[in-house]
């Protein structure tokens, strides 16, 4: 790209079809990432306006107005504001809901007092139409004085008129229009002595700067420090000047929206109001959101299992093919194990996150999502979460790594954090196996009052352990998350409508494509770094194990010799001598090294514990968990002579694995959300720290 | 004089004015204007914050950010 492909930015209100219509401009042709600092997606497209004119599309966050409440709402800000901002955009294309005019011209005015290039979009017009209203732009051009186009996507009304609006506003500069909002006294001293540091030619631009001198990132130190002289000089106050500013502006707003829409018909009750006295209603909203979310849940569950399965077997049988056609060398078994592997486990979640940013897409797309952060509100403030912090939790019984990509939409960055923080310690799917083992060995498959089965039973108390685990360390959290932005609710209940399809798809792409390419990265390098482990060790080592495991194959020729060998080489390999190094660690809390080391391997994810036990136990097949049972059940220590799979023994191990962070996924998906390795780090050690703790409290208490 | 926290349900009033802190103005940005009708709706199942309803649209305040707003009954 070079310095002559001009910039046009989409900005309006959330809920003014922005999105939609930046995605009619570009399809699937976006770039996505994240504006530099946070965590806050940036969505760019290079797309023709003409055969030969090629320009930037950005889509920034919806946004109220210049004196933004959220991290998200001050990107806008940064981008018009900040004189050294790479995002300044030579063109504005300002999208309103028609049918929110008034509420939505609020930051259209103070957009062009800035004096930049702007078409004002007055979006969903079917709407207007629909409800019988009448508008007449020509006086909001005219009060405006910037072109005023009518759009529907949903229709596909205007939008050839706007692409032909925006191709002539790039070519031909638009004169600065006289200001609708003048500065009062105070703001124009400022203003004045702004003006004198710092070359720009806008009363209203030195105002905005005074406003936001104390956190623009690109300010240079010694103009900040003016400002900021110069704010205290002249009794400048940040929240009056604002309150003054926005009375001020709806004053000339109200009566002009009053006069461009007019409504024929008298207000009645809308679809909107009618389906909100069922899905808010004090009893049956809790219910229905329940039904949606366990919904939700069992979408992820049992839609993704089927793909995912397809994917881990093609794995599989490419592996096994790959290894028959390459030599036996360690390059290949990099290649086939390490970073082959790496890469299925990596794409054996896009099936769940699909399909849960698919669901949660048409909730929020359709506007039940607001309804849900209403109802729930009080009860997730007392955890110092979000109402949308509940379809995270709830999402988190699959799988945490949606659960924590879907936490975006939690504006206030404590609650976010909180939410990722305590998300993984719901039992998610990839516990299942593991449970599945351990209460078989200790919970007889019975009847408990002749209708409850005891497994179920075991496995209920399991689920609502890591429940509890999740609210109580929220509570512990707390606290310690400093609060930046101030909690508040306070925000639209949109008007229900149908999804936009091509918005749910490009919604899910991008999030299986954020997956893949940042979170991806680091999986792909552990599962490399615990093949190596699980691989390879010291070689005189190696070369015994293999003797022995000849001489026991020989000695016992009914069994499986690969399963022998490959028990015998775990043990030796560097896994092997890590899993025996933490024994006296885990000693206490009822572990052997041969735990020791799924502990271990199970790094790569927890499922990996029923494998890792089947090849440390010589189990041949690993699919079959009964025969993996019975070696468990008659395992015994050697020295003693005891049991290994004592009733305490597994308790500690089920405890452990309710609450312990053994998932590199998960890990590296809070990593890339959070920006910064720090959050990652102090999710492990505070999960291993409660695990460690709860299963030596309940192995002392079992023994 | 009430505020918007004191409303009951099904109740409407005028807003008389909105106390200046440091969320002000978004509740400007939503729409709680002087002298725009409100009504509350309904509470939140689980208390803590109001459905209320503004000419054709419809927000969500929690009852503390309800007490910043003065109301004038009809």
């Amino acid at each position: 790209m070079d310095n002559k492909t001009k910039t046009i930015a989409f900005i309006g209100n959330p809920n003014s079809g922005k999105s939609s219509l930046f995605n009619h401009f570009t399809g699937l042709r976006q770039d996505v990432s994240n504006f530099p600092g946070v965590t806050v997606e940036k969505k760019t497209a290079i797309i023709h306006l003409a055969e030969t004119t090629l320009v930037r599309l950005i889509d920034f966050p919806g946004t109220y107005s210049f004196f933004p409440n959220s991290t998200e709402e001050r990107i806008v800000v940064e981008a018009l504001v900040d004189p050294n901002s790479p995002f300044r955009p030579d063109l504005v294309v300002y999208i309103a809901d028609i049918t929110q005019l008034e509420r939505h011209l609020l930051l259209a005015t103070q957009i062009r007092d800035l004096g930049i290039p702007m078409i004002f979009v007055a979006n969903m017009i079917d709407i207007a139409q629909e409800n019988s209203q009448t508008i007449d732009t020509s006086i909001l051009e005219k009060y405006l004085q910037v072109p005023v186009i009518m759009t529907s996507v949903r229709k596909n009304i205007g939008l050839d008129t706007l692409k032909l609006s925006m191709f002539g506003a790039i070519l031909q500069s638009q004169s600065s229009p006289t200001p609708l909002y003048v500065l009062n006294p105070e703001a124009s001293k400022v203003s004045n002595d702004i003006r004198k540091e710092i070359n720009i030619d806008n009363d209203y631009h030195a105002k905005l700067l005074a406003h936001h001198a104390s956190w623009l990132p690109n300010l240079a130190e010694g103009l900040r420090t003016q400002i900021q002289n110069s704010i205290s000089n002249n009794d400048f106050s940040d929240i009056k000047q604002q309150v003054q500013e926005i009375m001020s502006r709806f004053e000339t707003i109200v009566p002009v929206s009053k006069s461009v829409i007019i409504s024929q018909q008298q207000e009645r009750a809308s679809w909107t109001d009618r389906i909100d006295n069922v899905i808010t209603h004090r009893f049956w909203g809790p219910i229905i959101f329940f039904t949606l979310m366990l919904l939700v849940f069992q979408a992820i569950y049992s839609l993704a299992s089927v793909p995912m399965d397809l994917i881990e077997a093609g794995f599989a049988n490419a592996g096994q093919w790959f290894g028959e056609m390459l030599p036996d060398h360690w390059v290949s078994n990099l290649l086939i194990d390490g970073v082959w592997a790496g890469l299925g486990g990596v794409l054996v979640f896009v099936p769940q996150i699909a399909i849960l940013f698919f669901m949660v897409g048409f909730l929020e797309e359709s506007g039940y999502m607001s309804r849900a952060v209403f109802m729930f509100d009080n009860v997730m403030r007392r955890f110092g979460m979000n109402g949308r912090s509940m379809v995270s939790l709830i999402s988190s019984a699959a799988c945490a790594i949606p659960a924590i990509m879907a936490t975006r939409t939690i504006s206030n960055q404590r609650e976010r954090l909180i939410t990722i923080m305590v998300s993984p310690l719901i039992s998610c799917s990839a516990r299942l196996p593991v449970y599945a083992v351990l209460v078989g060995l200790i919970v007889p498959d019975t009847k408990v009052w002749g209708i409850f089965s005891a497994p179920a039973l075991a496995f209920m108390g399991l689920y609502l352990l890591g429940i509890v685990g999740a609210l109580i360390s929220s509570l512990i959290i707390k606290p310690f998350i400093k609060e930046t932005s101030g909690s508040f609710l306070m925000m639209e209940l949109p008007n229900y409508k149908p999804p936009m399809w091509q918005n749910l798809f490009i919604g899910v792409r991008d999030k299986v494509m954020a997956f893949i390419l940042g979170a991806g990265k680091i999986i792909m390098i552990i599962s490399i770094i615990l093949w190596f482990l699980a691989s390879y060790g010291p070689s005189s080592d190696m070369r015994n194990a293999s003797d022995k495991a000849q001489s026991y194959i020989s000695s016992h020729p009914q069994e499986n010799p690969e399963a022998i060998l490959a028990s015998y080489r775990l043990e030796a390999s560097y896994m092997g001598m890590l899993g025996k190094a933490i024994e006296p660690a885990i000693k206490p809390i009822g572990f052997d090294w041969k735990i020791g080391i799924a502990l271990i391997t199970s790094f790569a994810a927890r499922e990996v514990f029923v494998g890792t036990m089947a090849t440390i136990y010589s189990v041949g097949d690993t699919d079959d968990e009964s025969t993996l049972r019975q070696k468990l059940s008659s395992a015994t220590n050697l020295e003693t002579g005891d049991k290994t799979y004592t009733f305490a023994t597994v308790m500690s191990l089920l405890v452990f694995y309710v609450f312990a962070m053994q998932c590199m996924s998960t890990l590296a998906v809070t990593k890339r959300e959070t920006g910064t390795w720090r959050w990652p780090i102090i999710q492990f050690l505070y999960m291993s720290v409660m695990a460690y703790v709860g299963s030596f409290i309940v192995f002392q208490l079992c023994q | 004089m009430r505020s918007l926290a004191d409303l009951e349900v099904g109740e409407s009033a005028y807003i008389a004015q909105v106390s200046e802190n440091t969320y002000t103005c978004k509740l400007l940005n939503l729409g709680l204007l002087p002298n725009t009708k409100v009504t509350l709706v309904r509470k939140a199942p689980f208390g803590g914050a109001y459905y209320i309803k503004l000419g054709n649209h419809q927000l969500a305040v929690r009852i503390e950010e309800a007490a910043t707003i003065s109301i004038e009954s009809l």
